[in-house]
């Protein structure tokens, strides 16, 4: 699916009575990304997690235009086309164990529990997550453990287009060729963006890496 | 992705987070009987004869609150859920994953306090169970298809005024002044603990721009009374009224809220 991304502006405004200003944190960003790989490169606060989440649908983008597949699309739609792998992985039910978590956001994505359950068992495999890691209560997981629950509950949408940002941390060596190998299997059929802080494994994720800088992704930039 | 599905998925979620604090919902269950054993007392204290305002409900004081309670306990639970459910959401870090999936606003509504609900129909039987068996009360003159009338209408209602309250936690995280109002002043003015009769006109004349006054009273003169529809007409078209206008606006809004915290950023902030 191809993603073209014009002008995108997202500004966090100030804090009513705070004294602050408003934070332009995506400036006019361009992205022009097919079904493949695509690597996003950036320092800390360049705006690499914003513009995920706006692509997401998570925010709701103040300017600029995002075609997706050649179509228009507001927030609605692109919660309908893309998964999302946040940065921070504790965004999960502590109390749950990892697959139930699993089934129940899989069936806010639209899968059976039995889909859901399939889906996850085989993407554990991939990424070197043990069956008793997976029946183990979330909050009794190691960070990396967690991350590799994150991931699974990415890729088991399998949406046209799938956003990681920072996918490899905390994972071990093991853990990141399987997830190398995935991102590139899934790269064969959808649209995959990628950020990572480590150049090494965002190359070796992805051929093409764009830069964005203050908000600003220079048309057919690469880093 | 049905309806039934996402509310299904919800239900077990809360569920089995609900069942790994065991000793929560041990106490929580000893809690109303020991609620419902002070009122029981009081009532053994003083009798019917200082409360003249009963008569119109035909009801001893124990037996008017208790039906109160329980009925509160139940439409209130539509009241408090959602907010309780959305501020833990946002506390837990898992408000903005939920809001990432292409879940839409009426089926998230429709699930979020679905579990809440299911608890508070346990409860509520446990209420009419301790009443009958322990407590005695005699509910022989009860209308129970127009109470069920009465049922659904309030839980719909205050359903409506739980969503409109969670538009609060949804923008401002923390100062619910809407929930404050429910809290603080529908007890106090809805007839719950003792009939309005009992108030100040202007405090009575306050209680009638509430929701809960017309349920409460409904629901206690088809119960004790056997009241039929023709009776509680007035308040049974008060609460469709409520409802007419608080359910559609509820959704409208909140839907309008979760927009704002997506423009703003602050879906994911506590």
């Amino acid at each position: 699916m191809r993603l073209e991304v014009k002008g995108l502006v997202k500004v966090f405004p100030a804090p009513l009575f705070s004294g602050g200003t408003d934070l332009r944190a995506l400036d006019g960003a361009d992205l022009d990304a097919d079904t493949g790989v695509t690597g996003v490169g950036g320092a800390n606060g360049s705006g690499k997690t914003t513009l995920f989440k706006t692509l997401a649908g998570i925010l709701e983008a103040d300017g600029g235009t995002i075609l997706a597949g050649g179509a228009v699309s507001g927030a609605g739609r692109l919660r309908q086309l893309a998964a999302y792998c946040p940065a921070n992985p504790r965004s999960f039910y502590f109390r749950l164990t990892a697959a139930e978590n699993l089934r129940f956001f899989g069936a806010l994505a639209g899968l059976p529990p039995a889909e859901a359950a399939a889906r996850a068992a085989k993407l554990a495999d991939r990424v070197g997550l043990a069956t008793a890691d997976l029946e183990r209560r979330f909050d009794r997981l190691s960070e990396g453990n967690m991350q590799k629950v994150s991931l699974i509950r990415a890729f088991s949408r399998r949406a046209p287009l799938l956003l990681l940002d920072e996918p490899f941390r905390g994972l071990d060596g093991i853990a990141c060729r399987g997830l190398l190998e995935l991102i590139a299997e899934t790269g064969l059929t959808a649209t995959v963006l990628v950020t990572s802080h480590s150049r090494e494994l965002l190359g070796a994720a992805a051929k093409q890496t764009l830069r964005i800088e203050k908000g600003r992704m220079p048309p057919g930039g690469t880093q | 992705m049905s309806a039934a599905a996402v509310v299904a998925a919800f239900v077990r979620r809360d569920f089995l987070a609900e069942r790994s604090y065991r000793l929560s919902f041990a106490l929580g269950a000893l809690a109303t009987l020991a609620n419902l054993a002070v009122f029981y007392f009081i009532g053994e204290l003083f009798g019917d004869s200082l409360a003249p305002q009963l008569g119109t409900f035909g009801a001893s004081y124990f037996a008017y609150v208790f039906t109160a309670m329980a009925f509160f306990g139940y439409i209130g639970t539509g009241a408090g859920s959602y907010a309780g459910r959305l501020r833990l959401e946002q506390t837990q870090g898992t408000l903005e994953a939920t809001l990432s999936t292409p879940l839409g606003v009426p089926r998230l509504l429709a699930a979020m306090s679905a579990w809440n609900f299911l608890f508070a129909t346990f409860e509520l039987a446990v209420y009419a169970l301790a009443g009958v068996l322990i407590f005695k009360l005699d509910l022989g003159a009860a209308n129970w298809p127009a109470a069920a009338l009465v049922f659904a209408l309030a839980a719909a209602c205050f359903a409506a005024l739980g969503v409109l309250s969670s538009c609060f936690v949804v923008l401002f995280k923390r100062g619910n002044p809407l929930a404050w109002v429910l809290n603080n002043f529908e007890g106090l003015l809805g007839g719950v603990y003792f009939p309005v009769a009992v108030l100040p006109w202007w405090l009575a004349s306050v209680s009638n721009l509430l929701p809960v006054t017309y349920a409460v009273r409904a629901f206690q003169l088809a119960v004790h009374k056997g009241a039929g529809l023709a009776e509680i007409k007035g308040d049974l078209l008060a609460l469709a009224a409520f409802d007419l206008v608080l359910i559609p606006a509820s959704v409208w809004l909140f839907g309008l809220a979760v927009r704002r915290a997506r423009r703003a950023g602050t879906l994911g902030e506590y």
